[in-house]
């Protein structure tokens, strides 16, 4: 009959406004992201506070935009300082890829989303600046260490930020 | 007091109400609108937004008032009065009850339509002194559209005159009054009769307050904002205020002609008179919130099947039911 659509319209908004409003008041309220949601590239650090990185610099030529950087020195007996691990964000497509070319799981996509400034300098900034890179023996005695509890660490833990 | 010093606050306390209503409508409108879409509407500015259009008020009132360089200066600055007085003077024959009314004029609901029907004079006004193409396009439109409603608006309504036999609001609603068979009330919506008076009048209605799925005037998604395009600050505040003013008289005069106005069935004359304007309002803001549910769910039409349903459907439809219900009146008095 000529008229039904109009009515049948009128039946489906009412039906909405009868559903409730569906809205987060994303200030007050924030979603709980999937655990492989992929934000801003954090660094993950040991119990103790240094960081996993040993300065491989697989992720930088992973890095298919070419924004991450490491500068390194190297003192004589070897051992890296990691001087500054540049990450330009305003760049980044956060493809994940450093993370899973990460041979010894010293980063991680954090979910730190609020990604806005207000300075286009902040866009880029250094993930760890000034710290001993962790050594290879470093890694393998964590790891021996931690063998018998299963491995808990996630790409989905939320880091402790720069 | 002297007369004129009664009259004087007639028209204020109409003022106040066009105003309080601006307000009220307007937050309704969002919330009305957002709850349809599954949105909140506005939530921040006091309790669940009650605030927020007492904000935009004074927003208004503080904004920077433009003057574009290329308007018709003196058209441009009349326009909105136009608008606006008309809507205000529309309030003067409304019942609010049965000693709450302006003035108890006998050609109340003539002189509201005739009112009414300066509006887009106005409008049109503001779209050709706005010096720009969308602006003349909304005011060309509203000229077309509204103009050409205001004969099936009034058209549509005539059946009641006819069986009432008077043009003073008030009257109307006395013929209301009261139930059949004590249980349905003596409406005129519950009279078969009025029916199709009431499909057609509320089409025109809605299509003479410039109320979406109809606001070809004003068109955000095709003209910009029409005729309103190059106001800002107050001017553009009036200007709305007036639209929303004419669709509270557009739903008080539904609720007059066909919900029976003031009164209350089932309940004694002497209890129901007692509280006639608080019924009323509420009457008239169910009316509105229909509106607005209309408002929410449709589409627009576009400005040349509004014109076809106005001038080859809608005219000839009342004149033959003007003639039809005319003969059932006649044989059935």
């Amino acid at each position: 009959m000529w008229g039904m659509g109009l009515i049948n319209g009128l039946r489906i908004s009412w039906r909405n406004m009868r559903r409730g409003p569906i809205t987060v008041k994303y200030p007050y309220e924030k979603l709980t992201l999937p655990e492989r949601a992929r934000w801003a590239v954090a660094p993950k650090y040991f119990a103790d506070g240094s960081p996993k990185c040993t300065a491989c610099m697989t992720c930088v030529r992973t890095c298919p935009d070419h924004i991450l950087d490491i500068y390194v020195t190297t003192a004589e007996d070897k051992t890296k300082h990691i001087d500054s691990f540049f990450y330009e964000i305003g760049a980044c497509m956060m493809c994940g890829l450093c993370v899973e070319s990460c041979p010894f799981d010293a980063i991680l996509m954090s979910h730190d989303y609020e990604l806005a400034v207000t300075d286009p300098a902040d866009l880029s900034y250094d993930l760890l600046t000034d710290v001993d890179a962790a050594t290879g023996a470093r890694h393998k005695a964590e790891k021996a260490a931690a063998e018998p509890a299963p491995d808990t660490s996630t790409a989905g833990e939320v880091s402790v930020g720069e | 007091m002297s007369a004129i010093g009664i009259s004087a606050l007639k028209v204020l306390a109409a003022l106040g109400l066009m105003l309080a209503n601006g307000v009220v409508m307007i937050y309704m409108l969002r919330k009305v609108l957002g709850h349809l879409h599954i949105r909140l509407g506005p939530m921040h500015v006091g309790w669940k937004g009650t605030l927020q259009t007492v904000m935009d008020v004074l927003k208004l009132l503080t904004k920077e008032d433009i003057t574009p360089r290329a308007v018709d200066r003196w058209l441009f600055r009349i326009a909105p009065a136009v608008v606006f007085i008309p809507s205000l003077m529309a309030y003067a024959a409304l019942p609010f009850s049965d000693t709450w009314r302006v003035t108890n004029l006998d050609t109340g609901l003539l002189y509201t339509f005739a009112v009414l029907s300066l509006v887009p004079m106005g409008i049109l006004m503001a779209g050709w002194a706005s010096n720009n193409k969308w602006s003349l396009l909304g005011g060309m439109r509203a000229a077309a559209q509204q103009i050409a409603y205001e004969v099936p608006l009034l058209l549509s309504v005539l059946p009641i005159v006819m069986l009432v036999g008077s043009m003073n609001l008030g009257v109307i609603v006395e013929a209301q009054r009261g139930t059949v068979l004590a249980v349905i009330p003596r409406w005129f919506i519950m009279n078969p009769l009025f029916w199709p008076t009431f499909l057609l009048y509320s089409v025109s209605a809605l299509i003479e307050t410039n109320q979406t799925p109809f606001d070809m005037s004003e068109a955000e998604s095709e003209i910009v904002a029409g005729f309103a395009t190059e106001y800002s600050a107050m001017k553009f505040g009036l200007l709305f205020l007036s639209e929303f003013s004419n669709q509270f008289i557009v739903a008080a005069l539904t609720v007059t002609l066909f919900f029976g106005g003031w009164t209350l069935p089932w309940i004694p004359e002497a209890v129901s008179n007692s509280f006639g304007p608080v019924v009323f309002m509420l009457k008239t803001y169910l009316v509105i919130a229909v509106m607005m549910w209309i408002r929410g769910t449709f589409p627009r039409v576009r400005i040349d099947q509004l014109m076809q349903l106005g001038w080859q459907r809608l005219i000839p439809i009342s004149l033959v039911w003007i003639v039809f219900s005319g003969i059932v009146i006649k044989v059935w008095s």
